[in-house]
């Protein structure tokens, strides 16, 4: 009986919900900067041949850090890198109570995380962590150093998420 | 659906308002509603008792009926391309209902304090809005031969929907035929709804560029073709975006 696709679709519905409340025009930094870790800038981001390069859109670029995700009742802490992480508000998803937590080095997002989760210590909740928050996290990363709010058209991360979490849940006992 | 959907919203100054989290509820029930209705994954989704003979069509929720009628505008639009009526096993309308339910959607966010939103079905995008005043979304399309690289980018103003053999495989049918067959590596369809967008896109990626022929007398869709050959082919107003200045 395969009601987890239902589980996946809602959740991170849920979890890109609590994430992605964009000031706009977005204030994000589209150059790498140096020093932030991993994801970005490697030879694994798309590009479309092209150098990611900072366009000018009206009159002034407008430069107030703003963190992508904000609430009025997220968190915020610095890092002792000048990384900040914020942790946005908990959301009801189907079983349980989570928030993302999301790090930000300027205006770029370089991690992507979950703060908290309660859940009873469902077997899906591990899923979510180990295999959505990467996702998630890559495809951010990436939109930003591309310029682009999206990507059209399967992503390897797409297939590979499905494949290896129906294999995971089949083995787990979930058919 | 076993689809990975994510839902960003642009607003005026950042804050999750109790107005959008509500509006972020109902997107995501009617994703969930969706999921449960047609589903051919779920043995007892509507869908699967329809398929089944169990049911017909006016026994199942009123959905179904919007979804079926949906289908049949899709099939006469793509010239019989896009068939949900000549799959195997039955009336099977999952290359319809991804985009519909995401459209719908995207509906539900259009709210006081949401200038633009997109959701992104696996892919399959519905939007309103935009970033700003002349800038509108720019959306990749993947590279079906380099899956991390962009093939193209584009200036979105509604939906934009990508098919290609290396995303569903044996799922691309010919209708025609009854053979899993894909004469495109992708095709993207871009228009005002998303659902439509979805069904010529799977029509496109069996079709291949003579599809392209089906697209241009419709109104407000654009197509662009990427071949097994590594060529793009696109309608003439396919909306790439302008490169950028460095």
């Amino acid at each position: 009986m395969k009601r987890t696709p239902i589980v996946v679709t809602a959740t991170v519905a849920g979890l890109a919900g609590v994430l992605a409340f964009h000031t706009s025009p977005p204030e994000v930094n589209l150059t790498p900067s140096p020093g932030t870790t991993g994801q970005q800038a490697d030879q694994s981001s798309p590009t479309a041949g092209r150098p990611a390069a900072s366009p000018s859109r009206g009159p002034t670029s407008t430069s107030r850090p703003s963190p992508t995700p904000t609430s009025s009742s997220s968190r915020a802490a610095s890092g002792n890198d000048g990384t900040r992480t914020i942790d946005g508000p908990a959301v009801n998803y189907s079983y349980g109570v989570l928030s993302v937590s999301v790090t930000l080095s300027g205006n770029k997002i370089v991690k992507v995380g979950i703060a908290s989760l309660n859940d009873d210590g469902s077997f899906r909740s591990e899923m979510i962590d180990q295999q959505a928050i990467p996702i998630l996290e890559q495809e951010a990363v990436q939109a930003q150093s591309a310029n682009i709010q999206g990507v059209s058209g399967a992503s390897y991360t797409s297939a590979g998420f499905k494949t290896s979490l129906q294999a995971a849940l089949r083995s787990a006992g979930f058919s | 659906m076993g689809t990975v959907i994510t839902i960003d919203i642009y607003t005026a100054d950042g804050d999750a308002s109790p107005v959008l989290m509500r509006a972020l509820g109902t997107a995501q029930a009617i994703l969930q509603r969706a999921d449960a209705v047609f589903s051919t994954w779920n043995y007892d989704s509507p869908v699967s008792r329809l398929r089944r003979g169990e049911i017909a069509s006016g026994q199942a929720p009123p959905e179904v009926a919007d979804v079926i009628a949906g289908c049949a505008a899709a099939r006469a639009a793509s010239d019989g391309w896009f068939d949900p009526w000549a799959m195997p096993g039955g009336f099977d309308p999952t290359g319809y209902v991804k985009g519909w339910a995401a459209q719908r959607a995207a509906r539900a966010l259009r709210v006081p304090g949401a200038r633009g939103a997109i959701v992104n079905a696996a892919g399959d995008i519905a939007s309103f809005g935009a970033l700003g005043p002349c800038a509108p979304f720019r959306i990749g399309i993947a590279d079906p031969f380099a899956r991390t690289q962009l093939a193209a980018v584009v200036c979105l103003a509604g939906a934009i929907a990508t098919s290609g053999s290396y995303e569903r495989g044996p799922h691309l049918i010919d209708p025609h035929t009854g053979q899993p067959t894909a004469r495109a590596a992708s095709a993207s369809v871009t228009g005002p709804d998303l659902g439509l967008a979805d069904a010529l896109a799977t029509a496109l990626a069996v079709a291949g560029a003579p599809g392209l022929a089906l697209i241009e007398p419709l109104d407000g869709y654009e197509a662009l073709i990427i071949g097994h050959d590594r060529q793009h082919r696109a309608t003439a107003g396919f909306p790439f975006a302008p490169p950028e200045n460095e």
